[in-house]
């Protein structure tokens, strides 16, 4: 192990590095990837590294982008397709949902569509309400996707690394606010890869369970930790991946806690992690509870343009430290 | 005349006796006379000693009697509240008491207890051998007095952990004090919640029950109906309906007489006093006996004359809002009906027969016929 502390933007550089040095057959394409490296800088200076032939620049039109995915992904190549702004994938849904999703099983399993789409997404950059989604709960509702919402560098780097190889398409979401802080555990060398469906129990405590998704995971990780201070002990889950979805983990926690509370930054209405309650709901484990079921989500509004209204559209330290305080004040 | 002389016992502790025989005889200032026996039963004690001087309402024997009366509190509290039973005597008549055990004393003011303790014990036979009339010399299941437990919370709301908390403890959630949210019963207000110690003895007690009943029960084929029916009744209209209904079939109320138990609830258990042939006499004289002899046996007495000869039973569910539930048979008995809530305006009732006497046909027919006759 290292301790080598790389950004997002890092870290998933460096699993696409490696994927290429793997094979041969994997490229990556987009709007700006190549000589500019990347809206937000992600590939860097692969264009550079590896040549125009794996790092393609495209014109700005997703549906051919994601349309040349998909058929190459079919003809044996794996390619990594990045949209600029994850609310841009609306142009490509098409291929994303209808073809990307559908085709092997559409020709009774004969072909698949090793394709990874990463994405930007989320709020908090002031891109106003066409940049700014959080949009989990589009991809997770169609089957044939696999949906992955890292929450930092290193499971970012190890994820990646398993949605490459993955047979199937997988829609792989990353925070913008993300990219450029260094998580708080180091990348590891090497080309170890993190399964995809596996939730990780990001720190345990026995009077609450919280379940939170992306850069969520990250204020809530500072609730725990102030929390702790005071007395007050959070189990932390992060699903990583929400389709498919790792729900043992929260069954076993809910069990010792008895108190569930579930955070995403996407509006509430049915929002991703409300999943997560209605499984709770429909569990043996629902019998734990003792507490009703708190959820902190977006408001079902438009991101704001204005800062201080963007900020208040989605759940804050503060509004997660709130809600963890009442619940384990209220419910005993 | 406020006492009596005991002269002379005709009976020893373990001696059966029946109806009209002579117990003791006892001389007042006015006249001596013979006490008979105000039912069938066995000799248990015998309280006081020949020669004694006897306050009138104190008892002077006990004697254990076939009854469907279960769970009462015999060596209590109950106990020292015998009844009288003296079987009218003569206007002058100093009126020395035979000393019934199966007593209830004073009935519980606030509302029923817990549905499942209240339930439990109607799903158990009687007490009693069905070879009457030979009495076992303990036929009487002793049961722990129950305070009904106060109902502070009607509508319940509750986490979910309260609720499995409170099914696996037995607590009546609308019993637990709710301090959550919005008057939610949280966990720790279940687990703080203090069960009567009573209803635990009287729980571990229905155990006992149970085992007994299904012991007793075992090889009996039964099967129940439920209909429901559109109709207002009362007690006394339903138990004088069915009696109606059985003596119609003689050939399945196989005994002389029709007689119905009701079951009572009262905080010592449950109270079953018999009407007999309660279709003889109106409606209205029926109704009048019933408000009587319920409120008694809330209230802590029933006739001893009452306590026996039950050919069918009925219980009432309605009160706590159950809609419905399948006793078991008393071994003696041919037919169970059970009268459950189902609106204002609808009740659920349910007939449990035994197999062996009729088949499913006739248990139809009965419940046709007693809707119909409602």
């Amino acid at each position: 192990m290292s301790d080598r502390m790389l950004t997002m933007a890092e870290a998933v550089r460096e699993a696409m590095s490696i994927a290429f040095d793997e094979r041969p057959e994997v490229f990556l394409l987009g709007e700006d990837v190549g000589i500019y490296g990347g809206a937000f800088g992600v590939s860097g200076d692969m264009y550079h590294r590896y040549g125009s032939e794996r790092v393609l620049d495209t014109p700005i039109a997703e549906l051919g982008i994601v349309g040349a995915a998909v058929g190459a992904a079919l003809s044996g190549m794996r390619p990594i397709v990045e949209i600029q702004f994850s609310d841009f994938t609306a142009q490509a849904m098409d291929q994303i949902a209808n073809q990307a999703a559908k085709i092997h099983f559409m020709l009774g399993g004969a072909l698949h569509v090793p394709m990874v789409l990463r994405t930007p997404q989320g709020s908090g950059t002031g891109a106003a309400a066409q940049h700014s989604q959080n949009l989990e709960p589009w991809f997770a509702s169609v089957p044939g996707l696999k949906v992955v919402v890292p929450s930092n560098p290193a499971d970012a780097k190890g994820l990646l690394l398993a949605a490459i190889d993955d047979p199937n398409p997988v829609i792989f979401l990353e925070h913008k606010l993300l990219y450029k802080i260094p998580g708080r555990d180091p990348v590891p060398e090497g080309s170890e890869r993190i399964p995809l469906g596996v939730a990780k129990v990001v720190r345990e405590g026995k009077d609450l369970t919280i379940v939170a998704t992306g850069i969520m995971v990250n204020k809530s990780y500072e609730v725990c930790e102030k929390l702790a201070a005071e007395g007050i002990s959070v189990t932390l889950i992060d699903p990583r991946t929400i389709s498919p979805l790792d729900m043992q983990p929260v069954y076993e926690s809910v069990e010792k806690t008895g108190r569930l509370m579930v955070v995403q930054e996407g509006p509430a209405h049915a929002g991703f992690i409300n999943e997560v309650i209605a499984q709770m709901a429909g569990s043996s484990s629902f019998g734990s509870l003792i507490a009703p079921i708190k959820r902190l989500a977006g408001m079902n509004i438009p991101i704001p343009y204005a800062p201080q209204l963007e900020k208040a559209a989605v759940p804050q330290i503060e509004d997660i430290e709130a809600a963890a305080r009442e619940i384990v004040k209220n419910w005993r | 005349m406020e006492t009596g002389e005991l002269l002379l016992f005709h009976v020893k502790v373990g001696d059966q006796v029946k109806s009209g025989d002579v117990l003791f005889e006892v001389m007042t200032d006015k006249i001596d006379m013979e006490v008979e026996a105000p039912a069938d039963g066995v000799i248990e004690t015998l309280v006081g000693n020949p020669g004694d001087v006897i306050e009138i309402g104190k008892p002077v024997l006990i004697m254990l009697t076939e009854t469907e009366v279960m769970a009462f509190d015999f060596g209590g509290d109950a106990a020292a509240q015998v009844e009288t039973a003296a079987p009218t005597p003569p206007p002058v008549a100093p009126a020395p008491v035979v000393a019934a055990p199966v007593v209830v004393a004073p009935v519980a003011p606030t509302p029923p207890p817990v549905a499942p303790v209240v339930v439990t014990p109607v799903l158990v036979a009687p007490v009693v051998q069905p070879v009457a009339p030979v009495i076992t010399p303990a036929p009487i299941v002793a049961a722990p007095v129950v305070t009904a437990p106060k109902i502070v919370n009607a509508s319940v709301k509750a986490v979910p952990k309260a609720r499995v908390e409170a099914a696996n403890r037995g607590i009546d959630l609308r019993t637990v004090h709710p301090t959550g949210p919005d008057r939610t019963i949280t966990f720790s207000d279940v687990n703080s919640a203090q069960i009567d110690p009573a209803v635990l003895k009287r729980q571990a007690a229905n155990k006992a029950l149970i085992a007994k009943g299904i012991e007793m029960t075992r090889g009996i084929a039964q099967a129940s109906f439920n209909r429901r029916a559109h109709a207002n009744f009362d007690h006394a209209q339903l138990i004088s309906a069915w009696a109606k209904v059985l003596r119609g079939r003689p050939d399945i109320a196989v005994h002389q007489h029709v007689g119905v138990s009701l079951i009572i609830e009262s905080k010592y258990g449950s109270a079953l006093p018999v009407f007999r042939d309660p279709d003889l006499i109106s409606v209205e004289e029926l109704r009048t006996l019933v408000t009587t002899t319920s409120d008694a046996a809330k209230n802590g007495k029933v006739p001893i004359a009452m306590l026996s000869g039950g050919t069918t039973t009925i219980f009432d569910l309605t009160t706590y809002s159950m809609s419905s539930a399948t006793p078991l048979l008393f071994p003696n008995q041919v037919t169970s009906l059970t009268i459950g809530y189902d609106s204002e305006s609808t009740k659920n009732i349910s007939l449990t027969i035994d197999l062996n006497i009729c088949d499913f046909y006739d248990g139809a027919l009965l419940l046709d016929a007693l809707i119909a006759s409602l």
